[in-house]
């Protein structure tokens, strides 16, 4: 069977119809969302309205809480004052205009959400904040999949998609001062982190939606990248009055004002 | 040589224990991993004791522990409930003023390549022992780049050692070639150096050598409080 596993989609309906259309294509027979409905882009209800409409498992990204809980991320978030400054007009922007019965959805919904030995989260299991970088050292994206008792670990929040596989996991374990001092062996069985990249503001270089496909049948995982009109959502994100960077960024495939210099920092508010 | 112990909670007898113990080893600092605060004894004369040592005596470094964030949660200085049951008793043993004292502690220490705490990485109220998934223990020494792991909130001195630890992955993205990635780490270790207060009649505290990495764990018979 097929799981479709989308994220990030920040109120960009042509870029989520888009997806939707080509899952459907794709076969597949569920579909699970990470979360960041809202925040930059021009269709926070639209969006919300159209996950609730097709009861789409959904967890809590960043902005989604944000919306909910107001905007009291501490000073980490940001890495300029014009980031910043971007920032709160967006979330501003969507704080004024988001649906009650909207604000009320993405309230309830959760930090993660668990299928089988699958689990989803926005940023990672322990924080909705957190970037699981490609990069970042391998025992610690380990532990992360491992602290919930998962196989494969499904995540956002970078808007960039990648696949990583941790294998031969190995370690020593020596205990010292304790009545039963003992040296222990572990390894660890194959493990993956899924990063689905970004539905609506993607970051991977090309204004193309992305997402991911996974089989369940064969263990594969596929990413996939969809065309869409994505100079209807910039041309809103201008009408609406949203700062035209997003518009930009959104064009390029890219964010360099608002990249996180330190990635690794989990904010602890 | 450091010492670092944790869990004084008011007990000034265990304190004076460790102190007269420490006069026979060649301490050069002294470090102690929070709750100073407790409800083993009256804390006025523990905290005059500690912010006033005598002729000799090292000034401990002090951070911040469990009792001392319940205490500020019970006062309003910080987030989170603090237990209700504890309420009363806390605020009886802690002399007025204290506050402004508490409040300056931090959350921890960061010395060579060893981190100091009363918890964990992560908060005053996180309980290492020898039983947690040691993937969960690597997790904290290598987010903040240490070596050695002191903690205290158990209450009970163990010494985990993390050796040979290996890890290969691969990344496939949607535009590079796959990566390979090999992972080596060195050893770690997450070291708990027990309780002096909380155990009446024994102190607890550990004795650690940053340049061999040598830990000595010290047991001191002291009178009732």
């Amino acid at each position: 069977m097929k799981i479709a596993v989308l994220s990030c989609i920040h109120g960009n309906f042509e870029a989520l119809n888009a997806v939707l259309r080509d899952l459907d294509h794709q076969g597949a027979e569920e579909i699970y969302c990470l979360g960041d409905l809202v925040g930059y882009g021009p269709h926070p209800n639209a969006v919300v309205e159209m996950i609730r409409s097709l009861d789409i498992p959904t967890c809590q990204g960043c902005w989604d809480e944000d919306i909910v809980e107001g905007l009291n991320a501490c000073e980490c978030s940001y890495p300029s004052l014009l980031a910043e400054a971007r920032g709160k007009l967006a979330h501003e922007w969507t704080n004024a205009r988001i649906h009650e019965e909207v604000r009320d959805y993405l309230a309830q919904l959760p930090l993660t959400l668990k299928r089988d030995d699958l689990c989803f989260a926005h940023g990672s299991p322990q924080n909705q904040h957190e970037y699981l970088m490609p990069e970042m050292n391998a025992f610690a994206a380990l532990e992360r999949v491992l602290a919930v008792d998962a196989r494969i670990l499904f995540c956002g929040h970078t808007h960039v998609p990648y696949v990583r596989t941790l294998e031969a996991g190995t370690m020593t374990v020596r205990l010292h001062h304790t009545p039963d001092q003992r040296e222990q062996a572990f390894t660890t069985p194959l493990r993956r982190i899924v990063n689905v990249g970004s539905v609506g503001e993607p970051r991977h270089g090309r204004p193309n939606a992305t997402y991911v496909i996974y089989d369940t049948d064969g263990d594969q995982i596929t990413l996939r990248e969809v065309e869409y009109d994505y100079e209807k959502t910039c041309a809103a994100i201008i009408d609406q009055g949203l700062p035209p960077i997003f518009a930009w960024r959104l064009a390029q495939g890219l964010e360099f004002a608002e990249r996180a210099d330190d990635p690794s920092h989990v904010c602890e508010r | 040589m450091w010492a670092i112990l944790t869990g004084i909670e008011g007990n000034l007898a265990a304190y004076e224990a460790v102190i007269a113990d420490l006069r026979r080893q060649p301490v050069e600092d002294l470090y102690i991993l929070g709750d100073v605060l407790g409800l083993q004894g009256p804390v006025g004369p523990l905290l005059e004791r500690l912010t006033h040592p005598q002729a000799g005596e090292l000034t401990p470094q002090i951070c911040s522990g469990f009792w001392e964030e319940q205490y500020l949660q019970m006062l309003g200085w910080m987030g989170g409930e603090p237990r209700r049951e504890w309420v009363e008793p806390l605020m009886a043993a802690v002399p007025e003023g204290a506050v402004a004292w508490v409040r300056s502690l931090p959350f921890g220490f960061f010395e060579l390549d060893c981190l100091l705490v009363h918890g964990s990485s992560q908060g005053v109220g996180d309980e290492l022992t020898p039983a947690t998934p040691p993937w969960e223990l690597l997790d904290y020494l290598v987010r903040m780049d240490a070596h050695y792991l002191f903690t205290g909130r158990w209450g009970k001195p163990f010494h985990v050692e993390l050796a040979e630890s290996e890890i290969t992955a691969e990344v496939i993205t949607l535009d590079q070639p796959p990566l390979s990635q090999q992972a080596r780490l060195s050893e770690r270790h997450v070291i708990g150096v027990g309780t002096v207060g909380r155990i009446p009649g024994e102190a607890h505290y550990g004795l650690f050598n940053p340049g061999t990495g040598k830990m000595v764990f010290k047991s001191v018979a002291y009178g009732n409080p």
